[in-house]
């Protein structure tokens, strides 16, 4: 792993400098990856169960672009994953039962405020100038303590055991197959709002950011915006995954958003797939709902082998499977050596000789 | 006593300093000057051991030492102060003294040598070398290198941030232990006080070592003086 | 209410020498173990396991406080490793998910194997009173045996060459290697003493309420919220902080009950890190 001035960018993968200018690039992959997850529920469409899990792996696929966003482009640690998925989670569910917001309004409101949640969160983190660790703990002392409020306020959140969602009950969104193609159409939409993100102005603002803070601030990139924006953007994008999920599940409880049952997840996932690239946490999260379905017989030893994946892919293949087996075939394809040569460190750093 | 063979080293897979030679005879004190970036600092990182050289060798007393650790070479003799001096914030003046001879306990005849040669570091005993100005953090610095009773002191911009007054007292200081026999290698941006001090010396730039000579003699030669003595 | 602050400097203290584990690995530039709970709770479960065999309880003791010295130095030698070759925020990002694998590692194997082990050790004796409250001996011999560490490594840290070593390498770990320091060593070291001091408060902690395989992640958390308020790297930080939360942990459960005071507590940390990063005794970067 090579360490880089800015935040976090050792595990960023290399896969977009070459990405495609033009939207074609952008579109025709999300197309085929529509095209091909699209054809899931005529294999598993008779099983609710099943269905069931396929639209968890969507759900995580949404949570992984957004966190992509939030992590991989704006270099912000947010442990907070799930509780921003949880406001709005349960943000729509009490004010689709308990206010009597229609189901959209409620969808909406709920997003902007898990959207407000973020930016706050990445307002302080910037007003602080908080590094990696720091912006890491306090995020993770705001999922917990979101966790433990709604535990909590047992009356307005159902505690331990939870709500029961009423809002959409009526609608598609309980049925077996249709949620599935609007999570489908959601990770679609995602994976484009990311793929435009980094092809605009902001993309490029990201970017800098991440490689080279103050290198940036210099050229006039307002670091303090952008990643306030990335933060606002991501959260909201959480949130709307959460509250969708919150009416199509029909049940929800603290543990639907828990630290241990989301972030960990969504940051294997993301790890495996490869920070920073498009199509990563995508990659990441398919396969990952298909192990997880694969060793659920395992029960506990299941999170043993979790806590062993990570392991190892931290300490092997750091930047993700996709920029990794990127490079791999570059250098097959190329023959020559394409390592980049990496900016040369300031002239106090120490490479570790004991 | 020191040999710098061919010495090329970097970061992250670019040299910054390329082929360099250099050599230091017991009892000497050789400067190396040069602009801003020109390599010094690299050159005394990978000669200690804080960096790794790419190529060369280092032999110190005829030992090869080049890919001996830090820690290890203070045990070997030679002790090095570097730009940054790289103190210990919440430690006391004594307790880097203590430490400086690690593992030994500290010898106090070494330490009133110290508090001798730094008589502003012995009002501060038990001051903590955060809350130092400058000038003492450096005279702190050197003191702690001196405790491990090194043969070779290697010194990397000592005067930095220093004003004049203390600039001279810090040479005087170096001069009081030269003439107690011990060996001095300065990389020095001010060049006067360096060539006044020293008795040869070598111009490092861009990574290679461009002069070398007796100090009068490159303090006579044009190009060093249009350089670094401000002589049009 | 004094009954409360009393009960609260006892878990004070305890939570303070369970930071101090934390909070001295962090000092080796930025390592966050977070699976540092689970050391204790793997050597909570040593013992009693230890004792189930029927070593007396003095003797398991001492082979759980072995047990978590030993996954210390493991932990050192094996993953630390790639994380010591990084610098800075890497080493940070690294050294966090790293062990939280190890976490959940540690947690996945202790809850299929031992789901239901956990460690109580009863401490005989008639309670004391101390200012008209009753105070049970196994509260008692809890505080002693923190307080006692806290002298311990507060004298090692002091008045010790080895301890200046270890405070060397935490304050500029270059200056260190200048004086001949070898980090290796004190980083191992630093290790083995941060499990051994983790396993001590379980032990301590097993003699008020049982200790159970499940705890490993509250141990964490709590021992993360007193360093952070405390101070990275300080272990009188670490002191001040764990007694100050104890108070408020205790006192603020009795009157406003459970589930504020950890939001409460949470809070503190935040706003620690909000206002004054560097904590209570840190060192201001």
């Amino acid at each position: 792993m090579r360490l880089t001035r800015g935040t976090g960018t050792s595990f960023v993968g290399g896969a977009e400098r070459h990405a495609s200018r033009s939207l074609v690039g952008l579109f025709v992959p999300v197309a085929a990856i529509g095209a091909v997850l699209a054809l899931v529920p005529i294999w598993l469409g008779d099983s609710r169960l099943m269905m069931g899990l396929a639209i968890g792996g969507l759900l995580f696929g949404c949570y992984a672009i957004a966190f992509n966003i939030i992590f991989g482009s704006t270099g912000q640690l947010f442990l907070s994953v799930g509780a921003l998925a949880g406001i709005g989670g349960y943000g729509a569910a009490l004010l689709g039962d308990r206010v009597g917001l229609p189901l959209i309004a409620s969808v909406i409101v709920a997003t902007l405020a898990a959207g407000l949640a973020g930016g706050v969160l990445s307002w302080i983190a910037v007003r602080r100038s908080l590094d990696v660790i720091f912006t890491g703990i306090v995020t993770l002392i705001f999922a917990l303590a979101f966790e433990n409020l709604l535990l909590g306020l047992g009356g307005v959140t159902g505690g331990e055991s939870g709500l029961s969602v009423d809002t959409g009950s009526a609608t598609f969104l309980r049925e077996q197959i249709p949620p599935y193609y609007l999570f489908l159409g959601l990770v679609l939409l995602y994976l484009i709002v990311h793929g435009l993100l980094r092809r605009s102005h902001i993309g490029w603002a990201f970017r800098a950011l991440r490689d080279d803070e103050v290198a940036a601030e210099l050229a006039g990139v307002n670091v303090a915006r952008y990643r306030i924006y990335g933060g606002l953007i991501g959260a909201a994008m959480l949130g709307m995954a959460g509250a969708i999920y919150a009416i199509n599940e029909g049940r929800i409880s603290p543990t639907t958003f828990g630290f241990g049952e989301v972030d960990v997840v969504v940051l294997v996932m993301l790890a495996f797939g490869g920070i920073g690239t498009l199509f990563g946490p995508v990659l990441g999260a398919v396969v990952f709902t298909v192990l997880d379905e694969l060793l659920i017989e395992f029960g506990q030893l299941r999170v043993v082998a979790y806590g062993a994946l990570i392991i190892v892919l931290f300490l092997w293949i750091p930047r993700g499977v996709l920029p990794t087996f990127g490079s791999l075939l570059r250098r097959l394809v190329s023959r020559r050596d394409t390592r980049v040569v990496d900016r040369s460190g300031e002239e106090g750093e120490t490479v570790d000789v004991t | 006593m020191l040999e710098v063979r061919s010495l090329s080293a970097g970061y992250q897979g670019n040299d910054v300093v390329h082929d360099v030679s250099i050599h230091v005879e017991e009892g000497e004190a050789v400067m190396i000057i040069g602009s801003n970036g020109a390599g010094k600092t690299t050159l005394f990182r990978a000669m200690c051991g804080l960096l790794r050289s790419s190529s060369g060798e280092v032999l110190f007393s005829g030992e090869d030492v080049s890919r001996m650790p830090a820690q290890k070479l203070v045990r070997r003799g030679i002790g090095f102060v570097p730009a940054e001096r790289h103190l210990f914030p919440r430690m006391t003046v004594q307790e880097h003294l203590a430490l400086g001879a690690y593992p030994k306990r500290p010898d106090p005849e070494t330490r009133s040598i110290v508090f001798e040669l730094f008589p502003r570091l012995g009002e501060r005993r038990r001051q903590r070398a955060g809350t130092m100005s400058g000038g003492e953090q450096q005279m702190l610095a050197v003191g702690r290198a001196l405790m491990s009773r090194p043969r070779l002191l290697v010194l990397d911009e000592p005067t930095t941030g220093l004003a004049p007054k203390l600039a001279h007292e810090a040479y005087e200081a170096l001069g009081v232990l030269r003439r107690q026999g011990l060996t001095l290698l300065v990389a020095e941006q001010q060049v006067p006080l360096a060539m006044a001090f020293s008795d040869r010396g070598y111009v490092l730039e861009n990574g290679v070592i461009e002069l070398e000579g007796g100090s009068q003699e490159l303090a006579d030669d044009p190009r060093v003086r249009r350089a670094y003595l401000g002589v049009t | 209410m004094t009954a409360a602050i009393l009960d609260g400097i006892v878990l004070g203290l305890q939570f303070g020498i369970l930071a101090v584990g934390l909070t001295l690995v962090y000092g080796l530039g930025g390592v966050l173990n977070l699976a540092y709970g689970h050391m204790a709770v793997v050597a909570a479960l040593v013992v009693s396991l230890t004792m189930e065999a029927g070593l007396p309880a003095a003797g398991a003791v001492g082979v759980g406080l072995f047990a978590g010295g030993l996954f210390g130095l493991l932990l050192n030698s094996t993953l630390l490793r790639a994380v010591y070759r990084l610098r800075g925020e890497a080493r940070v990002l690294l050294s966090l998910l790293l062990t939280l694998g190890v976490a959940f590692v540690v947690d996945g194997l202790l809850l299929w194997r031992y789901p239901t082990e956990a460690l109580s050790l009863h401490i005989g004796g008639d309670a004391v009173e101390i200012l008209g409250v009753p105070i049970r001996s196994g509260s008692l011999l809890a505080s002693g045996i923190a307080f006692f560490a806290f002298v311990a490594l507060f004298l090692f840290f002091r008045a010790t060459t080895l301890g200046k070593a270890v405070r060397s390498i935490i304050q500029d770990e270059e200056g260190a290697r200048l004086v001949g320091i070898d980090p290796n060593r004190m980083r191992t070291l630093i290790l083995v003493l941060s499990g051994m001091l983790a396993g001590l408060v379980a032990v301590t902690r097993s003699m008020t309420s049982p200790v159970t395989v499940t705890q490993g992640i509250s141990f964490t958390i709590f021992a993360l919220i007193v360093t952070v308020v405390g101070g990275l790297g300080s272990v009188a930080g670490a002191f001040l902080a764990g007694i100050l939360l104890g108070i408020v942990n205790t006192v603020s459960s009795f009157y406003i009950g459970t589930f504020l005071t950890y939001i409460i507590l949470l809070g503190a940390a935040a706003l620690t890190i909000l206002l004054r990063p560097s904590g209570l005794l840190g060192v201001p970067e």
